[in-house]
């Protein structure tokens, strides 16, 4: 995957809600949704439901979620399968649209599969959790991330990608991994970013840190000569910036003119390649907190090769997460030593996976234990794992 | 606060203010000659500076990414975007001069509209890296760093601005300029050209805004299609302070604003997210108190 289409990732919390309105389907969805479902199955295997966007706008990730999972799960079928039964996976298309989900999710209970995985916009997975909720199927949700999901869980639904707010977890180690000891937080003064300063100073402090100094930028503006000032003098070790690519850029230039020699954070908003295009010199040795995107991770080289290998196109940004998770429902069905989806639950909580995008341990609230964002580093202009 | 904290937030208003004084003197110009409040300034200042990005990435294949195709940039960008302003002037506001006063200033926010939703159509809304070579180097005075680009920044506008005091002043363009701003009809009386004096006023202050931004473009390194609104916003602000129809005012006001930004955000317990509200709550005190702003005249309303 190339690192364009990582630009608007940042947003996708946003946009996966976003995308309830801006769908507009006609009637004939349903229909189409039936045209998508896939049936491989032969009736005695164990059956794992997939549901994801496989039309719309975000066809192109359902596609990769899909595929992901699928390649993961032929892995473990290569291997014998799970307690002897052979898995076989069926496609539901969500389309990212709540209405369509809810079909989707229905024709995936009504077809008895064991678990489903899947789930890229927040929106559209929220009105299913209650339809698998009360026919108690292990659900696990591989790319939304809203808290909102996180209230609507009856206990059967898992969070393989870290919620938003982990970030602030992320930047911490960060900091700490650094040795910065005194941080300048800067936001846009825009819900997501003052949200993420807050949670991160909040974080820091807790941790033994010290917050130098708290900053709000004008989304719009170019002079960042005042906050600039503020910061150098404050003494801070680094600066964490939460918002946007295009403020970053602008800030990261202004405090390296004006000689600041610390570190530069930034929060995953700044994923783009203008970053790189607008700071040019100046974001060398920068720090980014990115989600688990399949370019950015060290260990996902074989799997990127094998997956275009196997599907003639490039992972996508969360085939790895989507690889993990299709590996993290054969162990938990393994590990329940039954296809009894009480026993699966059960063993989803208890699980302790290592995926190529980090570690899959659940908490009491079936959210990630720790965060999968991780730090990259800007390196001759492009972001490298470090 | 120490003295390295205050030669720096001086450096810094300085600069900043420098961009908002050249955008400023548009506003007033072209206030002091119609009594228009040209919303679209700001939209001339975002078009200058894409117009500047587009020249330097042509000649910087010859010239490098240097100073010399920065002041190429500058050059041609004033004498294009100048003439969009006598487009404008000529199609949009033109055929309003003798319309109501709201009439003509709804105008100028479709202007500006027209400007920002083109751009934004062009672009993408992206944002474009406008990358040249001038470099951190400077000079230091005790933990403050004032690079050459600033330096070179900061006279430039002022030679600008003191170049276009001059000609108002001394020229007889200048001179018919200032009678226009007094009577219009008079001065069409006196055998003056008015709509040529008029289109004339919006080159100048188109070119100067176009002037501001290129410069903005190549010091801050980006270009995109939103950045003109806070630069009016301020700019217009700049000119109220300063007294709106001045020339020398609107210098004074950006400049004035431009320190007063970077030491209002460095008061103690005011962050910087209180600065905008320290701006424009200054706007608004001006607005109340003294509308003429600090060298305005009063304007009589003639009916």
């Amino acid at each position: 995957m190339h690192f364009g289409r990582t630009a608007w990732m940042h947003q996708q919390g946003k946009w996966r809600e976003l995308m309830v309105v801006s769908f507009k389907r006609l009637a004939c969805a349903t229909a189409l949704a039936g045209l998508a479902l896939t049936t491989m199955a032969a009736a005695a295997d164990i059956k794992i439901g997939i549901v994801a966007p496989m039309t719309g706008q975000l066809a192109s990730e359902g596609q990769d979620m899909e595929n992901a999972v699928k390649m993961a799960i032929d892995a473990v079928n290569a291997k014998g399968g799970v307690n002897g039964d052979k898995i076989t996976t069926t496609t539901a298309d969500d389309a990212c649209d709540p209405q369509q989900a809810v079909t989707a999710g229905s024709k995936l209970v009504s077809e008895g599969v064991t678990a489903i995985v899947g789930g890229y916009c927040s929106g559209a997975v929220l009105p299913t959790l209650k339809i698998y909720g009360d026919a108690g199927i292990p659900f696990v949700i591989i790319g939304a991330n809203s808290t909102k999901l996180v209230a609507a869980n009856q206990g059967n639904a898992f969070l393989a990608n870290s919620t938003g707010d982990m970030q602030a977890t992320t930047a911490v180690e960060l900091f700490k991994k650094n040795g910065y000891k005194k941080i300048a937080v800067v936001d846009e003064g825009d819900a997501y970013s003052s949200d993420l300063a807050k949670l991160t100073a909040e974080a820091f402090k807790s941790a033994g840190g010290e917050i130098a100094a708290k900053e709000t930028t004008t989304a719009g503006e170019q002079d960042y000569s005042a906050v600039v000032t503020k910061i150098k003098s404050s003494g801070a070790d680094a600066v964490f910036w939460t918002a946007y690519h295009a403020g970053g850029a602008l800030l990261t230039k202004q405090l390296r003119q004006a000689g600041f020699q610390g570190g530069i954070v930034l929060g995953d908003g700044n994923n783009s390649p203008e970053y790189l295009e607008i700071a040019g010199s100046a974001g060398e040795g920068v720090y980014l907190l990115s989600p688990p995107t399949v370019d950015l991770l060290s260990g996902a080289a074989d799997f990127k090769a094998k997956y275009k290998e196997t599907y003639g196109r490039d992972a996508g940004a969360y085939a790895a997460l989507s690889h993990d998770v299709g590996g993290l429902i054969a162990d938990a069905i393994t590990r329940a030593k039954s296809a009894d989806q009480k026993a699966i639950i059960e063993a989803l909580k208890a699980s302790d996976f290592k995926g190529l995008a980090g570690e899959i341990k659940f908490t009491d609230k079936n959210t990630l234990q720790t965060s999968n964002f991780r730090p990259v580093i800007a390196k001759g202009g492009k972001w490298v794992a470090e | 606060m120490t003295l390295d904290l205050l030669i720096q937030q001086l450096v810094n208003g300085l600069i900043v203010g420098s961009f908002y004084a050249l955008i400023a003197l548009g506003y007033s110009m072209v206030f002091g000659v119609i009594k228009l409040l040209n919303f679209a300034h700001g939209d001339i200042y975002m078009n200058g500076a894409f117009v500047g990005l587009i020249v330097f990435s042509f000649v910087g294949l010859w010239v490098g990414n240097g100073w010399l195709g920065v002041v190429c940039a500058l050059l041609v960008s004033m004498l294009a975007v100048g003439l969009l302003g006598v487009i404008i002037e000529r199609f949009a506001y033109r055929p309003m001069r003798n319309a109501p006063r709201l009439s003509i200033l709804i105008t100028a926010l479709g202007a500006s509209m027209v400007l920002n939703g083109t751009a934004l159509a062009l672009t993408g809304g992206r944002h474009y890296a406008f990358n040249t070579d001038l470099g951190f180097a400077g000079v230091d005075i005790s933990t403050v760093h004032i690079t050459y680009t600033q330096m070179v920044l900061v006279a430039a506008s002022i030679a600008l601005m003191a170049g276009m005091q001059a000609f108002v002043s001394r020229t007889m363009y200048g001179k018919a300029m200032r009678a226009v701003s007094i009577d219009m009809g008079a001065s069409r009386l006196m055998g003056i050209d008015v709509d040529r004096v008029i289109a004339l006023t919006f080159f100048m202050g188109s070119a100067l805004a176009a002037g501001g931004g290129v410069m903005a473009g190549a010091y801050y390194g980006s270009v995109h299609f939103f950045m003109g609104f806070i630069m009016g916003l301020k700019a217009f602000t700049a000119a109220v302070i300063g007294g709106i129809g001045s020339v020398p005012g609107a210098m004074l006001g950006g400049l004035l604003l431009g320190l007063l930004e970077a030491f209002g955000s460095s008061l103690p317990f005011v962050g910087s997210e209180w600065r905008d509200v320290f701006v424009f709550g200054t706007l608004i005190l001006f607005l109340v108190f003294k509308p003429t702003g600090l060298l305005g005249r009063s304007v009589v309303e003639r009916v």
